[in-house]
Parts: C-alpha cells; structure tokens; sequence
C-alpha cells in the first residue's frame, strides 16, 4: 500500500488555481524528488501534503487512510524549511527536542534522544550553542535533528540546501543521502530547483511545471527518455539542444543540408523537433560530421569544454560538450558527428504527458 | 555593511541631539544649578545653600511618600498596559473580522491629550452619575456613591487604570508589528509538531517577542517617569497626598509652595533615579541582541 497517495489534488489561492489535478502514489522508504521552475509549485504541494495549507479539491491519503482534512500535527510527518526555521531563543538541545517537550516527555527521555540524534548529526558538541551561533550547515543539520526526533513517517524538505553554498550543499547532499538509508523506511519527499540535487536523491524524480506533473520516473528513466521538450529541456545542464527538422515516413529527420536517421523508433512525422544531449554531439574535421558549423564561443570548464555552434539552418546556437583540451577557436569551421543512438524526437507541440500511477 | 549602517545611525542621531541639547540639557543644567539656592520662582536675589535643599529632602515625609507611590504607579504602568497591549495584539493578529476596527478603536486614546484622557475618566469615576458607579447600581446595589477620586485608598489606582487604558494602544500597535515579523515558518513548525495555541504563544511567540517588549517596557519606563499631567488633571496628588508621585511633589513644591529651589533638588534626585533605571535597562539590552539582533 502506498505511503502516501495525492489523488486529483487541486489548489487554489484566490482565482489562480497553483496545482492543477496532481495525481501521484508514493511507496514506503522511497525517495521522491519534485523538480520545477520557481513558482511552478512545488512549495505548494509540500504544504498539502503536510496539511498546513488544505486542498481546493482532492484526496491525500497515508497509508490508505483519507487524511485530506487531518490537522498536520496528527500526520506523522516533519518538515525542513528552506530558512530553517530554528528557534534564536533556544539552545541546539532545546530546539532538537522541540517536539518532545511539547508532548510533556520526561525530561531524562529527551536529554537521551537528543544525544542520540546529535551523534546521528555530529552534533554533539554544538549542544549548548544558540543557533546564531552556528554556520548555515550546522543550522540545517539541526533543523533536520528537530525533524527526525520524534521517528515521523514521512519527511518533506524544502528546498534545504538552498541557502548553503556550493561546497556544502555537496556535503550535505550526502549526508541526507546516507539519512535516508540509516533511517530505514521512512519516506522523504524533497523539493528543489536544483536538477543534481534531484538526480543524485530521487529514488523518482516528479518534474512539475505550472502545476502540473509532468513526469514521473527514475533519474535515468527522465534523463534518456524525456516524455516532452519542457522535461527534455529541463533535466540535464548544460540544456538539451533543439533543431527544428521535418521527419518522413521512413523516421529520417532533415534540417538543412543534413539528413539523420534515429537509431530509436518513434512516431513523429512532419513538423518536428530534434532533442540532442550537448554531450551526444561530436565535433570533427569540417566536411567529415552530420553537417558542418561555425564555433561561435568555447568556455573551457578545466575537464571538459562547452562549444556553442551557429549554422544558417539553426535558429539557435547548439552547444557541444568535449574534452578539456582542445586547439579551437571562435569562427572556426568544424564538422559536427551526430551520436544516433541517443536522438530523441518531438512532435512540436509536445503533449502534456499522462501522469503515472 | 557593518559600517554603513554605522554611517546611518550616526546621521539619524545627530538631529535629535541637537534638540535634545537646547531643550533637555539646558533646563537640566539649570536644574542643577537652582537646586543648591533658594530662588523662589520670581526675584533674582537668591543665596546658595550648598546641599541644604538636599539634606532637607531626606527629613520631607511627603518626599518618601511620593517614592512610594511613584514605585507603585511605575510598576503598574509598566505591567499594566503590556500585559493587556500583548493580550488585545495576539487576540486581533488573526484575520478575524472586524480586527481593523477593533485596533483602531484600542489605539484611539494614545491620540487624546492626558487633559481629554483625565476628564473622560473623571466623568467614568463620578460617584453620582459615572459610568462606573451606575453599572454597580444597576448591578443590584442602589445606594452605591463610591467617591473613587476623592479616597485616599482608591484614588492612585483609579487614575493607574486610566493611564493604563490609554497606554495599551500603544503596546498592542508595537506587538502587532512585532507578530508580523516573526517568520510564518516558525509558526508551522509549532503546526506541525503538534503545540497547542497556549505552547505556541507562550514557548514560541512571547519569546520571539521580546525586541517588541524591549520597546514596549522602556517607552512605558519613559512615559510613567513623566506621567505627571493626568495625576494633576484627575487627583492634583490628593487626596491627603495619596496619589503624590515624585513629579507631582516636585510641581507642588516648586509652583505651589514657591520653593523652586527645593523643587529643583527634588527633580535632580528624580532624574538621577530615572538615570539608574534606564542605564540597568539597556544594559540589559545587550543580551538580547545578543540573541535577536
Ligand atoms: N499563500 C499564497 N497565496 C497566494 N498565492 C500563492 C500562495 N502561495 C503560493 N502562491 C503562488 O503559487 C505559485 C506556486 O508557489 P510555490 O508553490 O511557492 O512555488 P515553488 O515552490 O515551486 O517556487 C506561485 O505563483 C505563488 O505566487
Ligand atoms: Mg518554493
């Protein structure tokens, strides 16, 4: 039986409806990441299922049991802010053992259960800190002790790692990685904009946009197998490149002087846009590729180089993603080597896709 | 960062002092100056006394009466109007309807004059006719004339009631705008750890209140050590000195009596009081920005 299961869920704020018929199942233990555009929302969502904001209509349910109306303190959930949301008045202990003192446990109970989640955290020796006195790491770390403290079911973090810098959203991107699998068979539901965090995390990665699901799937699942441009053009950085093209009945896509023919089946025809993973790309000398081009720009990343291509047939610069070391320079004619078996194809007005169940 | 914002606080500050400059240290100086005379108000062929005015307050019984009821008067005016300001803030912070009207109404009285206060109130205590006294006669007790302003037990706390009822207007504005900074998320994790309203106000959002009390309690400190116009309004510090607060006792001997000099002596005590209290207070202060800053 599902974890937690959004049937039809619908939310509006005033005239704008914010989600728009959400269906999804999730499993016990799973990790599902929801991904999306700022605004598409995915905070929305969160606080549904964690009941601080209800429903404009549809059902969510834990366990199988109709929780739509169930206050949020009764769902057995916790929940990660984004700000943390740590209390400045109350030392780390005391803000881990929150809920606890809330619920009038006896006092050698939380001192116990609060070393016990500081170890968890390597926290231990913060205890007596008051939360200014923490970097935004620890501050996260502590905000999550809160949340695991009282063993909830289900786990909702929003956006957490958005306010910590590079170096430690890696960091910490593992350590709620290895939470997860320490844990057990709790089921941690994560938002974020960030497409590694998700990639990394997701047990299943729901890509949202406008309110809508627009696929749901394993990382690798939504990375090669993208059911529209929006999640095609979404998942994956540098973005998947687009070439308008016209495929005929024999599958062969043309644009310009190039004729490709993908090795996967599809059932395009006509007008058509052409998917290709900057990586997916090769460049060769001019005259021996798919087709030739002219290098407009190179941004040398150290491991490997980014080169933006214009053609009189592209509407927009491609972007191909090589080697480190390369000797090229801008105007330069190369030839561009079309890896076959990774080509997707979309009808151009790509269909909204069927959510999963 | 830091030292822009240093930048800016000096600017706002320097208008201020200069105001404050011609019109509080001056007078303050010359405070100092007449307490060690005997000037009586008018004629200018006063003698130095040295510390005689000072030494005479410590045998004026009416000066340690006037201690007593300012420390009365000034605890209560500290309490008073918090507790009910905080009160009426956490009862209309929800959108319920009619709150707008409802924080109008309550902040009213901080726009009337202590003059407008003190008469309102006095028309509240008439014993014949007053508001007051006819609820407690139409409450079953007809021959109820209680003379609230003119008894000496009663008369200093029913002019507290009055200036607390016109302060609280002002401590509930502050905790309202001290309630719409405290971050919605905080709130939801009380929601969500499942806090009861009583666990949520008095763990939660008291303490993260408390910038809002450090202003709420040093503007009370402030107003009550000067709250001297509706204590001479409603009671005059009568009756039988009963209501005479050190401000009151000071006007009395100075304007009254014609004993500038003693008065002067009496107001330097005052505000080397008033000095203590409000350097205690801020030093208090730093521990809170401590922990809110
Ligand atoms: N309480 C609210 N009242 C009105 N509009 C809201 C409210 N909360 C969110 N919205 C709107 O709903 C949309 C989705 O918001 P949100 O779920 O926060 O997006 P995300 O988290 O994906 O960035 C936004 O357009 C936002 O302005
Ligand atoms: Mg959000």
């Amino acid at each position: 039986m599902a974890q937690v299961e959004l049937r039809n869920i619908r939310k509006s704020f005033g005239a704008t409806e914010v989600i728009r018929g959400v269906d999804l199942s999730i499993d016990k233990g799973e990790f599902v990441v929801f991904v999306g555009p700022s605004g598409c929302g995915k905070s929305t969502i969160l606080r549904l299922i964690s009941g601080l904001e209800s429903v404009s209509s549809g059902q969510i349910l834990f366990d199988g049991k109709d929780m739509t109306r169930t206050p949020p303190s009764k769902r057995q959930l916790a929940m990660v802010f984004q700000s943390y949301a740590l209390f400045p008045h109350l030392t780390v202990a005391e803000n881990i053992g929150f809920g606890l003192s809330l619920a009038k446990t006896p006092k050698a109970e939380i001192t116990r259960r609060v070393t016990e989640v500081a170890k968890t955290l390597q926290l231990d020796s913060l205890l007596d800190r008051t939360p200014r006195q923490l970097s935004g790491g620890q501050r996260q770390r502590v905000a999550i002790g809160r949340s695991i403290i009282r063993n909830p079911k289900v786990f909702l973090f929003d956006e957490p790692l958005s306010n910590l810098d590079a170096a430690l959203r890696v960091s910490m991107r593992l350590e709620i990685a290895r939470l997860h699998r320490e844990l057990g068979d709790v089921t941690m539901i994560y938002v974020t904009h960030d497409q590694i965090e998700a990639m990394t995390l997701a047990d299943r990665i729901v890509v949202l946009n406008g309110g809508r699901i627009e696929q749901v799937g394993t990382p690798m699942d939504i990375y090669e197998n993208p059911a529209n441009t929006f999640v095609a053009g979404f998942v994956g950085a540098p973005s998947m490149n687009f070439i308008r093209c016209r495929v005929d009945t024999d599958g062969a896509a043309r644009f310009g002087p190039a004729t490709i023919s993908p090795a996967r089946p599809h059932e395009v025809s006509g007008d058509a846009l052409l998917g290709i993973r900057p990586e997916h790309l090769a460049l060769v000398e001019s005259g021996d590729g798919t087709f030739d081009a002219e290098i407009e720009l190179v941004e040398r990343l150290g491991a490997e180089s980014l080169v933006y291509l214009r053609a009189p047939f592209l509407e927009k610069p491609i972007t191909v993603r090589t080697g480190g070391k390369l000797g090229l320079s801008e105007r330069q004619a190369v030839g561009v080597l079309v890896d076959l078996t990774n080509l997707h194809v979309f009808s151009p007005a790509s269909p909204a896709p069927k959510p999963e169940h | 960062m830091e030292s822009q914002n240093r930048l800016w606080r000096v600017l706002l500050l320097a208008l201020p002092i200069l105001v404050f400059s011609v019109l509080v240290i001056w007078p303050l100086l010359s405070s100092f100056y007449y307490s060690f005379t005997n000037w009586n108000g008018f004629n200018r062929d006063y003698e130095f006394l040295g510390l005689r005015n000072f030494a005479k307050i410590w045998t004026d019984r009416l000066f340690f009466n006037a201690i007593v009821n300012t420390t009365i008067w000034m605890a209560a005016a500290l309490v008073l109007p918090t507790l009910t300001g905080l009160f009426l803030a956490l009862l209309l912070d929800r959108q319920v309807r009619g709150a707008r009207i409802f924080k109008t109404v309550f902040y009213l009285p901080i726009c009337l004059s202590a003059i407008v206060v003190g008469q309102i109130w006095i028309w509240i205590y008439q014993p014949d006719w007053g508001l007051l006294n006819t609820f407690v006669k139409l409450a079953g007790n007809p021959d109820f004339n209680y003379a609230w302003l003119a008894r000496p037990d009663s008369a200093l706390f029913a002019v507290i009631v009055a200036w607390s009822w016109q302060q609280t207007g002002l401590s509930m504005v502050i905790y309202l705008a001290g309630l719409t900074s405290i971050p919605s998320e905080m709130l939801e994790v009380c929601e969500i750890e499942g806090a009861t309203a009583w666990q949520r106000i008095r763990r939660v959002v008291i303490p993260l209140l408390t910038p809002s009390t450090v202003v709420v309690v040093a503007l009370s400190m402030i107003n009550s050590l000067k709250g001297f116009d509706i204590l001479y309004i409603m009671t005059g510090g009568g009756p039988f000195n009963s209501s005479d607060t050190l401000a009151m006792h000071m006007y009395n001997e100075s304007f009254k009596k014609y004993l500038m000099g003693y008065g002067s002596a009496i107001s330097v005590v005052l505000f080397l009081i008033a000095l203590t209290i409000i350097g205690v207070y801020f030093r208090q202060l730093r521990k809170v920005d401590e922990i809110y800053g």
